[in-house]
C-alpha cells in the first residue's frame, strides 16, 4: 500500500454532499430547504442587518459626493475615474501588497511548522497556552510595544544589535519599515494560526498515518502526500482569512507610522481611512473600498477554487 | 531511529526559539509595568524595572488618587476595575455564546444540507468578511441608536451575536471534514437533522468548536472601538475602553507606558485563567473524535 | 420607530424596547445636563473644577464631562454627529473647525456674545480672531494659548561649556545658521565623545544629537521649523486667517528648509528613519538622545516631569529679521448645531471663557496659559512655584512676536500633500524646489 491510496479513497464530487437515501421527487427539487431555512435565518439576519446593508450602502455611497455631515450627492462614476489617475491609490495598492506578501508568507510557513511541532513533540497545555499569547493582546498595543521595543535610540533590540557589535538599525525607516510591521504582526498573529491549523491536524484519522508509517513514508513525505492534502478545507480557510486580513492592515500602522515616511506604509486601508475621517471624503473612500471589496473576492474566489475549499479528502474514508 | 531523534531536536530547538520570541516582548511589558513611566526614557537601556514602583497596578485597580497617578506619569481618570471586568465577561460571554451557536447552525446547512442556493449564500456569506470595517461602523451605530440601544449590553453585543462571516466559515470548514457516515447512520436510523445536529455534529466538532469559541471569545475581550462608541456608560463600560485611558490622551503625546503594560498584562490575565481552567479539556478534546 | 418595523420579527426587537426612543428632551426649565467632551486627561481636573463652580453659580445646569483620548476622539465625535448624538459642547481644534462650520454643525456665537456683551478684549490679542470662520460668524471663545520654546538639558549644555546666558541670546541665519547653529554643534557629541564642531567628528556615530526633531513637520512645522521660517520673514500664506494661496514655493521658505535640513547632513539633528523609526522626542530628550529640543508649552510639564534629566527653556533664536518668531494657537469650546440646550451650552462656554475658570482656576493648575491676560500672569506666577521660568514662551505675547496659526479650508488635504513632500525633502529624497509642485497642488485646492 502506498501513501497514495490514501489520496485515492472514494470521495464524492465537489460542492456535493451524499444522500443517504432515495427521497420523494418533492424533496429533491427543495432537498432539505425547510431545515436549512431553520438553520440559516438567524445568522442571515445578522448578516442582512450588519453585513449586506452598510455594504449595499457604501456601494451606493461610491457613487455620490459625501461628506459624512452632510446628504450625500450623486454623481455617478466621477469617484470611480478620479481613482484611476490617484498617483497615492496605486501606491497604496503596492505598499499592501507588499505587505500582504510578506506577511502571509512568514505567518503561513511559521504557523504551519509551529503547529506540526505542536502536534507532534509535546501536549503540554503550557507550550499552547504560551503559543496563543500574544493574540491575547489588542492589536494597537502589540504595535506600540514593538514600537517601544525597536526604537532606534532607546529600543532593547537596537541596544541588543549595538552590542553584538553592529549598527543600530531603523525598522521604521522607509526600506524597513513594511517588513518590520509584517514581522509584528505575524507575531502576533502565528499562534493563532498555528492553532487554526492544529485543530485541522487533529481532525485527521491517526488510521491514515499509520497507512504511510506501514509504506515506510519518511516524514517529509507523509507531510507533502498526507498531511497537506487533508487539510486543505482548514488551510484555504487559513489563506482566505490570513489575505483578507492581511489587505485590511491599519493599527499597527495608525500607531507606528502613520503612513510615512513618505508613503511608504501608506496602505489602501490606511488610506481609505485618511480620506474617511480625516478629510471627511466619503464618497471616494467608498470607491476605494468597493475596489478593495471586488479585489478581495477575486482573490478569495481564485483561491477557494485552486485549493477546492470545498472537499475534503477524508470524506467518505 | 537516529534520525528521528535529531528531527525532535531541530523541532524543539526551532519551538524553544519560537517561545522565546513569544515570550521576550511579554517580559518587556512585565519590566515596564513595574517601572515608573517618567523614569522609563532615562534607564531604556535597563533590563529591569526602572525605580520599581507598583504605581501602575494600582492605576489600573483605580487605588491611586489624581496626584499619585499623575506623580508617576499616569492620567487622572479613574477606573472601577472590578465593574469593567464584569462587563467585558459579560460582553465576551454572550458574544461567543450567540456566535457559535448561530454560526454552527448555519454552518451546518452550508456543510451538510441539501438545498436550492446553498453555495450561493455561502459564497455572499464569506464576502462579508471583505466588507471593510469602516463602512460597517457608521450604518451599524446608526441602527443600534434608533433601535435605542445605546449603552446597552445588547448593542454592544448585537453586530457579532447573530453571525460573523468567521465563525460560519470556519465552522463550514470544519463540519465538511467530519466524516459523513455517521450521520448517514444515525438518518438511516431516523434521527431528523435537528437531531443529528444536536446530537451528532455538535459533540463531534467539540474540537473546532472549542477552537472556535477561544478565538471568538478573545477577539470580543480585545474589541475596543465598537464598545467605546455604543457603550462608554460607566454601566456597561468594557474593560479595553476604560483601559483606553492608559493611551495616548494628546496629539503627539506619549502612553502612560507602565500603565497601558499593567492593563494589557491585567486585561488578559482573566482570559489566560480561563485557559488554564478550561484549556486541558478544550484543547485534549480538539482532536478525531469521530468515527472508530 | 420606522427602522424598528424594518427589522421586526428578529428577537432584537422585543429587548430593544424601540417604543421608548422617541421622548422629547425636557425644556431648559428644569434642571439641564450638559454633555461636554475633551480629550486630555491631564487638563481634565481643572475644567471639572470648573464645571462644579458653574454649577454652584447655575445650580439648574450640570455638566458631565466625557473624555476620549485624542486617537479616538474625532472619530467618536464624527460618527456622534451622523447619528445625532453629539455632545453639546466639545473642546474643538483649528484644524478642524472650519470643515464643522462649514457643514453647519456647530452654533455661531454671535448673537450670544452680542446679546450678552461678552468683552472679547480680555483675551490675548488676536486669540478670538481664531475662532471666527470663512463666514465671518464666530464658532468659539478662546480658553488658552500656546507658543514655541527651546528646552534644553541643563546637564549637557554645562558639559558642553555653554553659559545659559547665551542661550537666551541666539540668533540664526540660513547662510551658516549663526550661533545657534554653534551651540547646536557644540551640543553634539558623537560615539567618540568628539563634539560636533570639533575636527574627527564622526557623523555616522552620534551618541547625544544636538538638537531633537519630531518629524518634518508637514505644512505646518509648528515646533519644526515655523519659528526659524517666520522670523526670516516668511508667512504661510497671502493672508491670515483664510489664505486664498500658500508661499511654499517662497525662497525665504526654501533657503530656511535648505538650512534646518543641513543639520541634518551635518549629523547635528537625527535623520528621518531614526525619528520615523523612535516613539518621540519626548522620550529620547528623557534618555539624553538629545541636548535640545524645541517645544510647544503645552508639552512643558512633561518635560519637567521626566526623571533623570534637568531642563531648562531658552527663547527661539533671533532671525534674519532681527526678531525672535513663534506660533500663536490655541483651543477653544465649540457647541454642536444640534444641542438640545444651546442656551444652557452657551453658558457654559461663557463660563469656560471667563475670569472665574480660567484665572481662577485654570492658571493656577500650570499646565496651560490661559487666555485671559490677566489669568496669563498667574499662570507664569503658578509655572514659577513649580520651579519652572516660562518666560521663553510668554515673551513673544509681551514682544508682540506671535503669529496666528494659519487656519485654512482644506487643511488635511494640505496636510497630506506637504507630509509627503517635507518628508521627501527630510530624507533627502527630494530637493526644497519639489516645493514648487507641492504649492502648487496646495493652490489649486483653492481655485
Amino acid at each position: 500500500m502506498t501513501s497514495d491510496t490514501v489520496r485515492a479513497a472514494p470521495r464524492t464530487p465537489p460542492g456535493t454532499v451524499p444522500e443517504p437515501t432515495p427521497p420523494p421527487p418533492l424533496r429533491r427539487r427543495l432537498g432539505d430547504l425547510p431545515v436549512a431555512v431553520l438553520f440559516v435565518l438567524p445568522a442571515a439576519i445578522g448578516f442582512a442587518l450588519f453585513y449586506l446593508w452598510p455594504a449595499v450602502r457604501g456601494a451606493y455611497l461610491s457613487l455620490t459626493r459625501y461628506n459624512v455631515l452632510t446628504p450625500p450627492r450623486f454623481i455617478g462614476l466621477e469617484n470611480y475615474e478620479k481613482l484611476f489617475g490617484d498617483r497615492l491609490f496605486w501606491n497604496a495598492l503596492k505598499v499592501t501588497a507588499e505587505y500582504v506578501v510578506l506577511n502571509i508568507v512568514s505567518q503561513t510557513v511559521i504557523s504551519m511548522l509551529l503547529a506540526v511541532l505542536l502536534y507532534r513533540l509535546t501536549k503540554s497545555m503550557v507550550v499552547r497556552g504560551i503559543v496563543l499569547l500574544p493574540y491575547l493582546v489588542a492589536n494597537v498595543v502589540v504595535a506600540l510595544v514593538w514600537f517601544w521595543m525597536l526604537d532606534f535610540q532607546l529600543g532593547v533590540v537596537n541596544n541588543v544589535i549595538e552590542w553584538l557589535g553592529f549598527d543600530r538599525v531603523a525598522f521604521f525607516g522607509s526600506d524597513l519599515a513594511i517588513p518590520t510591521i509584517a514581522g509584528i504582526n505575524t507575531w502576533r498573529h502565528m499562534g493563532y494560526t498555528a492553532l487554526l491549523i492544529f485543530a485541522g491536524l487533529q481532525m485527521i484519522p491517526p488510521s491514515v498515518y499509520e497507512a504511510a508509517a506501514i509504506d515506510g513514508a519518511s516524514e517529509w513525505r507523509t507531510f507533502w502526500r498526507v498531511t497537506l492534502p487533508l487539510l486543505r478545507p482548514v488551510m484555504a480557510l487559513v489563506m482566505v482569512l490570513s489575505v483578507i486580513g492581511s489587505f485590511q492592515v491599519f493599527d499597527t500602522i495608525a500607531v507606528t507610522t502613520s503612513g510615512g515616511p513618505i508613503n511608504a506604509t501608506r496602505v489602501i486601508y490606511f488610506y481609505i481611512y485618511d480620506l474617511a475621517f480625516n478629510r471627511f471624503n466619503f464618497g471616494y473612500a467608498a470607491a476605494l473600498s468597493s475596489v478593495l471589496f471586488v479585489l478581495l473576492a477575486g482573490i478569495a474566489y481564485v483561491q477557494l477554487r485552486l485549493s477546492r475549499a470545498g472537499e475534503s479528502d477524508l470524506r467518505g474514508s | 531511529m537516529a534520525r528521528v531523534r535529531w528531527g525532535r531536536v531541530a523541532g524543539w530547538a526551532v519551538l524553544v526559539l519560537v517561545m522565546l520570541v513569544t515570550l521576550f516582548p511579554f517580559y518587556w511589558m512585565l519590566r515596564t509595568s513595574f517601572s515608573n513611566t517618567r523614569a522609563l526614557a532615562a534607564g531604556a537601556a535597563d533590563l529591569l524595572p526602572v525605580d520599581f514602583t507598583l504605581g501602575a497596578y494600582r492605576r489600573v485597580l483605580g487605588l491611586s488618587s489624581t496626584a499619585e497617578a499623575v506623580a508617576e506619569g499616569g492620567s487622572s481618570g479613574t477606573v472601577n476595575f472590578w465593574l469593567y471586568l464584569r462587563n467585558s465577561i459579560v460582553v465576551a460571554t454572550i458574544t461567543t455564546a450567540g456566535q457559535v451557536f448561530f454560526g454552527a447552525l448555519a454552518a451546518y446547512a452550508f456543510a451538510r444540507l441539501r438545498w436550492p442556493g446553498r453555495n450561493a449564500v455561502f459564497t455572499l456569506f464569506v464576502t462579508a468578511l471583505m466588507v471593510p470595517p469602516i463602512f460597517t461602523t457608521l450604518p451599524n451605530f446608526v441602527l443600534i441608536k434608533e433601535l435605542g440601544l445605546l449603552n446597552t449590553f445588547l448593542g454592544i453585543v448585537l453586530p457579532h451575536l447573530l453571525m460573523t462571516p468567521f465563525a460560519v466559515f470556519f465552522l463550514r470548514q470544519f463540519f465538511l471534514g467530519i466524516n459523513a457516515g455517521v450521520e448517514e447512520a444515525a438518518r438511516i436510523d431516523g434521527a431528523g437533522h435537528v437531531r443529528t445536529f444536536f446530537r451528532i455534529v455538535l459533540p463531534m466538532s467539540r474540537g473546532p468548536i472549542a477552537t472556535l469559541a477561544i478565538l471568538t471569545y478573545i477577539t470580543s475581550w480585545n474589541d475596543y472601538f465598537w464598545p467605546l462608541l455604543v457603550g462608554k456608560a460607566e454601566n456597561v463600560r468594557v474593560l479595553t475602553v476604560a483601559l483606553g485611558i492608559f493611551r495616548s490622551q494628546t496629539p503627539q503625546g506619549s502612553p502612560d507606558w507602565a500603565g497601558l503594560m499593567a492593563a494589557t498584562l491585567f486585561a488578559a490575565l482573566p482570559i489566560m485563567a480561563l485557559f488554564a481552567v478550561l484549556g486541558r479539556r478544550v484543547i485534549d478534546s480538539i482532536g478525531y473524535t469521530g468515527v472508530k | 420607530m420606522k427602522r424598528c418595523l424594518a427589522v421586526a420579527g428578529a428577537a432584537v426587537l422585543l429587548l430593544s424596547g424601540c417604543g421608548a426612543q422617541e421622548e422629547p428632551e425636557q425644556a431648559a426649565a428644569g434642571p439641564v445636563t450638559i454633555d461636554y467632551w475633551l480629550w486630555d486627561t491631564a487638563q481634565q481636573p481643572q475644567y471639572q473644577a470648573c464645571a462644579d463652580a458653574f454649577h454652584k453659580a447655575n445650580p439648574q445646569y450640570t455638566v458631565k464631562i466625557t473624555q476620549y483620548g485624542w486617537d479616538d476622539y474625532w472619530n467618536t465625535l464624527t460618527t456622534a454627529f451622523v447619528s445625532g448624538t453629539a455632545p453639546d459642547v466639545f473642546v474643538g481644534h483649528l484644524s478642524r473647525y472650519p470643515e464643522l462650520a462649514a457643514q453647519g454643525q456647530i452654533l455661531p456665537l454671535d448673537e450670544y456674545v452680542t446679546k450678552d456683551k461678552v468683552d472679547l478684549s480680555i483675551y490675548q490679542d488676536g486669540l478670538a480672531d481664531l475662532w471666527v470662520a470663512k463666514d465671518g460668524k464666530r464658532y468659539g471663545l478662546p480658553k488658552d494659548f500656546d507658543t514655541v520654546a527651546v528646552i534644553y538639558n541643563t546637564d549637557l549644555l554645562k558639559k558642553a561649556g555653554i553659559k545659559p546666558e547665551e542661550m537666551a541670546e541666539l540668533s540664526w541665519n540660513p547662510q551658516d545658521g549663526g550661533t545657534y547653529e554653534k551651540v547646536i554643534a557644540r551640543l553634539t557629541v558623537d560615539k567618540n565623545g568628539k563634539r560636533g564642531d570639533e575636527p574627527g567628528f564622526d557623523k555616522k556615530n552620534v551618541a547625544t544629537y544636538g538638537l531633537g526633531l519630531n518629524g518634518s513637520g508637514a505644512g505646518f512645522g509648528q515646533t519644526e521649523w515655523s519659528m526659524y521660517a517666520m522670523s526670516n520673514g516668511w508667512q504661510y500664506g497671502d493672508k491670515n486667517p483664510w489664505p486664498t494661496t500658500f508661499n511654499y514655493a517662497d525662497p525665504k521658505f526654501k533657503e530656511t528648509i535648505k538650512w534646518f535640513t543641513s543639520l541634518i547632513d551635518k549629523g547635528y539633528m537625527p535623520t528621518m528613519d531614526i525619528v520615523s523609526s523612535g516613539v518621540g522626542q519626548i522620550d529620547a530628550y528623557g534618555a539624553g538622545k538629545y541636548a535640545m529640543v524645541t517645544e510647544g508649552s503645552w508639552n512643558t510639564k512633561t518635560y519637567w516631569n521626566l526623571k533623570g534629566v534637568k531642563s531648562a527653556l531658552a527663547p527661539t533664536p533671533i532671525g534674519p529679521t532681527g526678531k525672535r518668531a513663534s506660533l500663536f494657537n490655541g483651543l477653544a469650546d465649540n457647541i454642536s448645531a444640534t444641542s438640545d440646550n444651546p442656551d444652557a451650552a452657551w453658558a457654559w462656554v461663557k463660563f469656560l471663557g471667563s475670569p472665574a475658570c480660567q484665572e481662577d482656576i485654570v492658571a493656577k493648575e500650570a499646565i496651560v496659559f490661559p487666555a485671559i491676560k490677566t489669568a496669563t500672569v498667574k499662570a507664569e506666577q503658578a509655572f514659577k512655584d513649580a520651579g519652572i521660568d516660562v518666560k521663553p514662551f510668554t515673551m513673544h505675547v509681551e514682544q508682540g512676536t506671535t503669529h496666528l496659526a494659519p487656519i485654512a479650508e482644506h487643511w488635511a488635504d494640505i496636510t497630506a500633500t506637504m507630509t509627503e513632500t517635507m518628508d521627501a525633502i527630510f530624507s533627502f529624497k527630494a530637493d526644497v524646489n519639489s516645493l514648487d509642485q507641492a504649492n502648487a497642488t496646495v493652490n489649486g485646492l483653492f481655485g
